[in-house]
Order: C-alpha cells, then sequence, then structure tokens
C-alpha cells in the first residue's frame, strides 16, 4: 500500500475493531501472563496461544511466497532487558499498550495515566539514547551479527527458507505445534484442577450432611 | 427487523469469548500483515511522543535530541498511529453502547504510583526493546523472528517479577 492516508485509514479501521472485539471480551495481555503465573487461571492465556498458532500458520505461509510485509530489524540483548522492564511495568501498571488504550476508552483515568507515563518514559528513553547511542539505530543495523553493539543480527521464517531450502510455512507448522502442545497442557492442568476442585467439593458436602 | 437489531445489540450485553474475539483479531492481523505490517502499538505511541514534544518543546528543541531524526523523525501521517487512535475509539464505541462508560479513578495513592512506575517502565521499555508486547506476540514470533523469541523470555521474566512485587503489596 503506497498511500499514507490509504494506510492511516487500513490502521484506524483495523484498530477499531480490535478496541471493540477487546473491550467486549475484556481480553487483557496483562493478564494472560499474571494470571497464569499468580493466580493459575489461564482465560486470557489460553486466547492468546490460540491467536498465535493462527497467526504463525497465516504469516509463514503467505511469507513462504515472499509475500506480507514482516518487521525488519536486527535484534539482541535490547530486546531482553526491554521486555523485562515492560513485563515488570505493565504488571505494576495492571494493562498492557492494547489495554491501556480500551481501558482509557471506557474512561478509566488511571489507564489514562499510565499512558501519559508510558509517554513520559519513551521521551526519558530518546535522551538516554541520544547520549550513548545503544541500541543502534535502523541506518546502522547490518542484518549480521554484532557482538560490540551486543546484536544477534535479523532472521525469521523467510531467511530461515532461504537458508535452508524449506518452505517457510514449515517451520510455522512446527511452532503452531509448539503453541498447541503448551495450550493442551493449559487445558490438562485445568482439568485436573476442576476435578481436584470437585472432589473437596463432594467432601466438603458429605461432612454437611453427616 | 426488531430481531435482528436484538440480535446485534445482545452483543453488547454479554461478555465475549476471548478465545472468539481473539481469533477475529488474528484473522484481520494477517490482512494487516498483508497491506502494511503486523499489529502494534508501542511505534504508533513513539511518533506520538515526538509530535506531542515537537507541541510542547518546539521544533528546534527537538532537533537537538539526535533520537528524533536518526530514530523516529516526528510525522502525524504515520500509520501506526492510528491503530492506537482506532482502539481507542472501538472501545469508546463498545463501552457507550453497552452502558460502560463511566469515569472511574485508582482510589488510593498506592494505586497512582504503582501506575505512574508501571507506565515509565513499559515506555523505557518498549524503546529500549524497538518493540512492544503487542509485536512481541502478535508480529514478531508469529513471523519467528528471533527478536520475538528474545522478547517472549524478557517480557516472562518481567511480568515473573512484577507479580512477586504484586504478591508482596497485596499480602502487605
Amino acid at each position: 500500500m503506497d498511500s499514507a492516508i490509504g494506510e492511516a485509514l487500513v490502521a484506524f479501521v483495523f484498530g477499531s475493531v480490535v478496541g471493540l472485539l477487546v473491550q467486549r471480551s475484556r481480553f487483557c495481555n496483562t493478564a494472560a501472563l499474571r494470571d497464569a503465573i499468580l493466580f493459575k487461571t489461564y482465560r486470557n492465556t489460553k486466547a492468546l496461544l490460540v491467536a498465535m498458532m493462527i497467526l504463525t500458520i497465516g504469516f509463514t505461509a503467505f511469507m513462504t511466497f515472499g509475500e506480507g510485509n514482516p518487521m525488519h530489524f536486527d535484534v539482541g540483548l535490547n530486546q531482553v532487558i526491554g521486555l523485562f522492564l515492560f513485563g515488570i511495568g505493565m504488571v505494576l501498571a495492571g494493562a498492557c499498550t492494547v489495554s491501556t488504550w480500551v481501558k482509557s476508552g471506557e474512561g478509566n483515568v488511571g489507564a489514562m495515566w499510565a499512558l501519559l507515563f508510558t509517554f513520559i518514559g519513551m521521551f526519558l528513553f530518546s535522551l538516554v539514547w541520544s547520549a550513548n547511542y545503544w541500541p543502534p539505530a535502523s541506518a546502522s543495523m547490518t542484518g549480521q551479527l554484532n557482538l560490540e553493539a551486543l546484536q544477534l543480527g535479523y532472521s525469521n521464517a523467510a531467511t530461515l527458507q532461504e537458508k535452508y531450502g524449506i518452505p517457510a510455512v514449515v517451520f510455522g507448522v512446527v511452532q503452531a505445534l509448539v503453541l498447541y502442545a503448551i495450550y493442551w497442557a493449559i487445558v490438562r492442568k485445568e482439568n485436573a484442577q476442576k476435578i481436584h476442585h470437585d472432589e473437596i467439593a463432594a467432601q466438603h458436602a458429605a461432612a454437611v450432611a453427616e | 427487523m426488531r430481531k435482528g437489531y436484538d440480535r446485534n445489540m445482545e452483543f453488547f450485553k454479554k461478555t465475549l469469548d476471548p478465545m472468539i474475539a481473539l481469533s477475529a483479531i488474528a484473522i484481520l492481523d494477517i490482512f494487516l500483515f498483508l497491506l502494511v505490517g503486523a499489529w502494534t502499538v508501542g511505534g504508533g505511541e513513539t511518533m506520538m511522543t515526538g509530535l506531542f514534544a515537537q507541541a510542547v518543546l518546539g521544533e528546534e528543541t527537538l532537533a537537538r535530541i539526535p533520537f528524533w531524526s536518526l530514530v523516529f523523525k516526528p510525522d502525524a501521517s504515520y500509520w501506526k498511529i492510528y491503530i492506537s487512535l482506532g482502539m481507542l475509539f472501538g472501545a469508546f464505541v463498545g463501552a457507550v453502547l453497552s452502558k460502560e462508560f463511566y469515569l472511574r479513578y485508582p482510589r488510593r495513592l498506592s494505586e497512582w504510583v504503582l501506575i505512574t512506575i508501571g507506565g515509565l517502565l513499559m515506555g523505557i521499555g518498549i524503546r529500549l526493546a524497538f518493540v512492544c508486547n503487542v509485536s512481541t506476540f502478535f508480529g514478531l514470533t508469529p513471523e519467528m523472528n528471533l527478536g520475538g523469541y528474545l522478547s517472549i523470555s524478557g517480557i516472562i521474566a518481567g511480568a515473573w517479577v512484577g507479580s512477586m512485587i504484586y504478591k508482596k503489596i497485596l499480602e502487605g
């Protein structure tokens, strides 16, 4: 898509539908991780895994034929540290990038406050970056291993296809199966939890009857 | 006609199964991937930060901070901005039609403090990583980008540490 207005329009329509669906389903990415860790409940985690399975097959299928617009930049240690900080932040704020916008749309002033400080955090980072120039800007990315800058280069399903001559979608199917195995393990755990709860409830009911 | 209207309004009365919502979002994300690129939020937020900073500080002052010329040059036509604005709009429409829109505030000072720290960490983290949680789960990892796996390791470790802090606060 070439026109900036066209791109903005597509993005706005997409965002609107996403905002509506997330608002009506109460999906939350923070809850998908926090609830699984703290409360051993997986309502959001399972939905996230299903979405990732669909996306993996969809993206890699199109990447096999050179279609689509995959993200293109070097990755490295900054992804691990950055998302580590983000992970702490989202649990403390009780919202991630999606839910800050969605909850703001529902009139949640706390979410608007989180959004404001996300912007402030980004601006503060821009000052730090302007002093040390790390991680490297797009213009100085090489796509190759660059240990000095703690960068591992660029690789995805398309580069794997190029390197090994195996269609990208084959790698995608393998990843989707791994995601399904995680999903299946969660469902089994939930079933075991349910049986355990039912047993306790039955014991309790029997004790009350006696 | 009336039945159809009632059925449509049912959508705004019941909570939608997140599995259905996320499956629909995933299919739409594939279309977005084909047209412009996968769903992301952090990039648009950064551009908005640049535009706000430009409005407050002025173009000349912002030009003295290299980040805003080398990494993100403020540009109001950047498509990623409109994903966020769309989400705000869609959520507002959903909340109004389901009668769930009302102003709600954090009650305790401690909540304000946690949200402030959390917001700052999210902003710093997104920029340091070049990606947010959405790009991690709905873009990079499904593209099988190495950055997706690095980001997932980081976000799970961070969510675990955050959860432990949250637990301490709940217990304390």
